[in-house]
């Protein structure tokens, strides 16, 4: 379980300081998914830097499973925006990484990356490098490497932004099923209200900056589709997109702040 | 096929232009067309050749040069590489150090030369010192300049994977350096050879810089030539000596291209 306690997070600069968050709570319980959507440069990808312990939160708490996150946490796995498989790596090399930085057996983590390659559709790519790879099979390479440290909290950084709508629909209902079959706290961050709706349980709403929690809506239906891409059609869909976006408050006013 | 009929022609005509310039500069120089004080013919230079061999001091001087280049390209090399990497791993080290060194980059080290050979004197060292001097910064800038632009996201992930300074290093910092490393080499290897070579220039008692300077001197063209020719293969044969090494360094960028 993963649990901001009152956390706000400043930015100093040359000229003044940036309030990125102020006094944002929530949970992320166990076997949830809990989508965090806001304005750009509300603070919501800083949200998962404070998680990880990459950055220290200026005020408030952050805790796993009751103990408060300090520095590098064996319980946390995090998928970035941007691609982190390294080039220079094979596949399988790349997917088994957080093993070898574990220190584990090279048998015991390669078996271990060639069963997860499989599970994920990798399979007869293991020897092929990261650049040969479609945007697709690169996610999903990018998941099996943060899955294999068998992480108890998974954080999500818009990881699916720059996939095209199929592969996307695909890779959405892999995280899900993931997510679902390991009973993991999955806190994902996006600025898609769609995407939002059709993986999470919750999702909070955070206002532009600095970033506070507006509101958090349940999303009761949405766990019984079959498919991500089914979620849309449901009855219920159209009613919590409106209270979402009305939420969001994305003003003109709104759009003429910069993105951070 | 169309493809090998391609380059077979592209092979006929580098033979062809080959052929030209010797039977041209044969021709030439032979009815007196060309001056033998400027040009030499492909015979000409080959009893050069045979002379300087003869004399025992073709073999040694090609020896010095390709020892001087090679001594200077390794040591210069790894002390580039090494600087390049670890001056950035501290923004303070490396703010302090930086224009000390972008100011003695810019110095041309036909000047810097003179000073090599007081310190190190008329000998090898000297040739080599100022080789591994001007390889250094071709080495140290790109590997340098490509550990500061880091992909910051990278570092990250693997933080969160629970790695150490260490670890990042060697599995981050030190990998992403590589293509430098080999855009280091390449323009390293000429450099090597230039530092040595104008090393002899300046100063020295054997080497191919000083056969060539001596020829120069005393007006024997061919041996002249016979020099240039030398350097030229050498420079060929190191330039494709470290492409084949780059195929390894980047090894992943050439993988999936067969």
């Amino acid at each position: 379980m993963l649990e901001f306690r009152n956390i706000s997070f400043h930015f100093p600069t040359k000229r003044n300081t940036i309030d990125v968050l102020h006094d944002v709570s929530f949970t992320c319980g166990e076997d949830e998914i809990v989508a965090v959507v806001g304005p750009s440069g509300c603070g919501k990808s800083t949200l998962l830097s404070l998680a990880t312990g990459l950055r220290k939160p200026t005020a408030g708490d952050i805790l796993i499973d009751g103990r408060p996150v300090k520095g590098q946490n064996r319980l946390i796995g995090m998928m970035f925006q941007q691609s982190t498989l390294l080039p220079w790596r094979s596949v399988v090399e790349n997917v088994e990484l957080g093993l070898e930085i574990r220190g584990e057996p090279k048998s015991f983590r390669r078996d271990k990356a060639v069963t997860l390659m499989r599970q994920y559709g990798l399979g007869g790519f293991e020897r092929k490098y990261p650049h040969a790879l479609s945007g697709g099979m690169q996610k999903r390479a990018a998941l099996a490497q943060t899955l294999a440290m068998e992480p108890e909290v998974l954080l999500l950084d818009e990881p699916f932004a720059a996939l095209d709508a199929q592969t996307r629909v695909v890779i959405e209902n892999d995280v899900v099923k993931i997510c679902r079959a390991g009973k993991r706290s999955v806190l994902l961050v996006t600025h898609d209200i769609s995407e939002a709706i059709s993986m999470a349980d919750r999702v909070v709403v955070l206002s532009r900056r600095p970033g506070t929690v507006k509101e958090i809506f349940d999303i009761p239906f949405s766990r019984g589709a079959k498919s991500v891409a089914d979620v849309p059609a449901m009855p219920e869909y159209a009613t919590y997109f409106k209270r979402i976006w009305d939420a969001l408050d994305i003003s003109v006013t709104g759009m003429n702040e910069t993105a951070a | 096929m169309t493809i090998s009929w391609h380059n077979l022609i592209v092979t006929l005509g580098r033979l062809l232009v080959l052929a030209v310039l010797l039977l041209g500069t044969e021709l030439g120089v032979r009815y007196g067309i060309l001056s033998k004080l400027f040009f030499s013919s492909p015979t000409e230079i080959y009893h050069a050749l045979q002379a300087q061999y003869g004399e025992g001091t073709l073999m040694p001087n090609i020896g010095i040069t390709v020892f001087e280049t090679m001594l200077g390209l390794i040591a210069g090399s790894l002390a580039g590489i090494a600087t390049g990497l670890v001056l950035p791993q501290s923004r303070t080290l490396s703010r302090v150090i930086e224009p000390f060194l972008m100011v003695l980059n810019g110095i041309p080290v036909i000047v810097i030369a003179p000073l090599f050979i007081l310190w190190l004197g008329l000998g090898l060292a000297s040739k080599i010192g100022i080789s591994v001097y001007i390889v250094f910064f071709a080495m140290f800038i790109p590997v340098y300049t490509a550990s500061l632009r880091l992909e910051r996201t990278l570092v990250d992930a693997l933080w969160v994977m629970g790695a150490n300074r260490w670890q990042i290093f060697w599995k981050v910092v030190v990998p992403s350096s590589l293509p430098s490393i080999y855009t280091g080499l390449k323009i390293g290897s000429g450099l090597a050879l230039i530092g040595a070579v104008i090393g002899e220039f300046v100063a020295s008692r054997s080497g191919l810089g000083h056969m060539i300077l001596y020829a120069s001197g005393t007006l024997d063209t061919p041996t002249l030539y016979l020099g240039i020719i030398a350097l030229a293969i050498f420079a060929a044969a190191l330039s494709f000596a470290v492409d084949a090494l780059g195929h390894v360094l980047v090894h992943w960028r050439f993988a999936d291209e067969k």
